[in-house]
């Protein structure tokens, strides 16, 4: 399978744990991404690029079943969540999966512990203490052991995403997905951050999709990336990060990795 | 060996136990095991123990919490831990536990219970200081929006005016219209028993008019236009849309709350009057039907009683409850803090303040009406 823009490589990771085949997504009549197929390697960083309203947020509603595609598939983690079954998949699919708003998105009446604690609570049947261990582990991983009891009113937005993203992780889900967890954040909390999910992709061998516009964010962590743009209504490169950033002689690819404006505008 | 649910219990040559895990790669499996060691271990308190993992490949989560409450009990109760074959998954997640760089949370003291009192007894005072404060502060913007009149934003109180006003008639005209009903319908069952039937139009007019119409107005108002205020004023707080306007040089009094105070305080007496309307007209269904009054005679006796006093009575309560509605409703919204949950308790504050606010002002209505003999 070959996209526009494709730079194939060898690749160290494993099996497509997700495959998107000829997708349209929209909203009603408003079809904002057409014909794209791609698919996620396991245990891969995975970027998802592109520009202010391309439609990366709608591409990530799409992958964690929130927005039906207008036509074509996804596939996550074997589960066809947009078939005929979608909703028995989409049940079966969510257990293995864990999502990083871009908040944080904690809900505000709960302290971090009982966000936390939330998933493994519904989702499992473990003694009440050995949940709170997992809960402080999790607290603990993303340096917030000590806030177990806190609101996130009380939280700055790094934190409140460090402790979205224990949340995300409470269940070891397969696949994290990230909507723009550095955006909003200073450069340094910004680069925890990104220590944190190369950390956890390490580790537990979790596949991560990036959804990002942040150039340092995916020299850091990200191993192939896919690059959406809005005038073209889709992809227009997919394949390793570091081949499209140095060999893609796409000029919209060129501007977007050394932060140029358009010709246009740039010589006025 | 001996079995037990989730591991084989084996032992070293110097006889102590060896607990051979089965499988941890699912949270519940650990779950298990979790509970199965440590009850092993309360019930045979051996003075070593050795976690042999040979037999599980995978780790997760659960499985480093799991052998950290081994690793607690063991140390608070003396016994020598070692294991054998942690898988690597479970080694670099207790490496990553343990790298937690956190930083101090802020300490939190519980306070005793008479702080807490004391506390508790502060808020309301700073409570009431504040208010006091918002209320002089619309003092102050309403003269200073009489004196720039042109620049008063007129579309915003015709917009809450039909929201408030308007858009209230039909539930007020129902519940309205009910309790005339089931007044009338009380008063008709003792009433009969004197002959005095006609006595059914001045109780309902007379209560209608100077207690409940205002009242019933005053609730409604709370319950719609009260908590949407703070509601929509705390949403702009949580979206910092009133940060925006602040350091616009908006004033946020004057922009935000002016327009829904005027509103509401036009609104609360029109709506008043609508509501004594159709109470009365709730009494007049059950006197002609229940007790063979005629429209005529029912007018005629509510027109003796009804003086002019009993209806500026009436409105001059529903103006104060709308302005006390008004004027909880933006300082609820104003005092919002961060977050979804600050707003819906602003909201149910505002709702709950207004209510008992607006009882407490018709009592002391009631009180001064019966002084000076009104």
């Amino acid at each position: 399978m070959s996209s526009p823009g494709e730079i194939q490589s060898a690749s160290a990771h494993g099996l497509d744990i997700i495959k998107v085949e000829e997708a349209s997504l929209g909203y009603g009549e408003n079809v904002l991404l057409r014909d794209m197929s791609f698919n996620v390697r396991s245990g891969e960083i995975f970027t998802v690029l592109g520009g202010s309203g391309c439609g990366k947020s709608t591409l990530l509603k799409a992958l964690i079943g929130l927005l039906p595609p207008v036509k074509g598939s996804i596939i996550v983690g074997g589960e066809e969540i947009t078939g005929p079954d979608s909703a028995n998949a989409l049940r079966r699919v969510r257990r293995r999966i864990g999502v990083l708003f871009q908040s944080g998105a904690l809900l505000g009446s709960l302290t971090l512990g009982e966000n936390v604690a939330l998933p493994l609570e519904e989702f499992t049947d473990l003694p009440k203490e050995l949940v709170w261990d997992i809960v402080r582990f999790k607290l603990q991983l993303v340096g917030l052991g000590r806030y177990e009891s806190f609101m996130p009113s009380e939280l700055s937005g790094g934190m409140k995403k460090r402790a979205g993203l224990a949340r995300a992780m409470a269940l070891d889900p397969e696949i994290l997905f990230c909507d723009e967890p550095s955006a909003g954040l200073d450069p340094v909390t910004a680069a925890e951050l990104d220590h944190l999910l190369i950390q956890l992709n390490e580790a537990l061998g979790v596949t991560i999709v990036v959804i990002t516009h942040e150039l340092a964010s995916i020299d850091a962590i990200s191993h192939r990336s896919l690059m959406l743009d809005r005038e073209a209504h889709g992809i227009i490169a997919l394949g390793e990060t570091r081949r499209l950033k140095e060999e893609s002689d796409d000029p919209r690819v060129q501007a977007f990795f050394r932060r140029q404006a358009p010709r246009e505008e740039a010589s006025r | 060996m001996m079995e037990y649910g989730t591991f084989d219990l084996k032992s070293t040559p110097e006889g102590d136990p060896v607990v051979v895990l089965r499988e941890l790669r699912e949270f519940d499996q650990v779950g298990s095991a979790w509970s199965d060691v440590l009850n092993f271990l309360k019930a045979e308190r051996p003075k070593r123990l050795v976690l042999d993992f040979s037999r599980t490949r995978a780790g997760n989560s659960a499985g480093v919490a799991f052998f950290k409450a081994v690793e607690l009990y063991c140390e608070q109760n003396g016994v020598e831990l070692s294991q054998n074959a942690v898988p690597q998954v479970l080694e670099q997640l207790l490496r990553l536990a343990k790298s937690d760089a956190g930083g101090s949370a802020p300490s939190r003291t519980p306070l005793s219970p008479i702080v807490q009192i004391g506390a508790f007894a502060w808020d309301v005072v700073e409570e009431v200081h504040d208010f006091i404060g918002f209320v002089g502060l619309f003092l102050v913007r309403s003269v200073k929006s009489f004196l720039y009149i042109r620049r008063f934003r007129w579309k915003e109180m015709a917009y809450y005016l039909q929201l408030c006003g308007a858009d209230a008639m039909p539930i007020l005209a129902l519940l309205s219209f009910l309790i005339g009903l089931v007044i009338a319908f009380q008063a008709a069952v003792q009433l009969r028993q004197f002959g005095a039937n006609i006595y059914v139009a001045d109780l309902v007019s007379l209560s209608i008019v100077r207690e409940l119409g205002p009242l019933l107005t005053g609730v409604i108002l709370a319950g719609r236009s009260g908590s949407a205020f703070a509601a929509e004023i705390g949403t702009m707080k949580v979206n910092e849309e009133v940060d925006a306007l602040t350091v616009m040089g908006f004033d946020v009094v004057g922009f935000l709350a002016l327009p829904k105070i005027y509103a509401l305080v036009l609104a609360g007496p029109l709506l008043t009057l609508f509501a004594d309307v159709m109470g009365i007209i709730g009494g007049i269904v059950v006197g002609i039907v229940g007790l063979d009054l005629t429209l005529r005679s029912f007018m005629q006796e509510a027109y003796m009683i009804l003086t002019m006093p009993d209806l500026i009575s009436g409105l001059m309560k529903s103006i104060v409850f709308a302005l006390l509605i008004a004027l909880i409703g933006c300082f609820r919204g104003l005092q919002t803090e961060k977050g979804a949950d600050s707003v819906g308790r602003q909201t149910t504050s505002a709702v709950v303040s207004s209510l008992f606010l607006i009882i407490l002002a018709d009592a002391v209505f009631t009180v001064l009406f019966h002084v000076f003999d009104y």
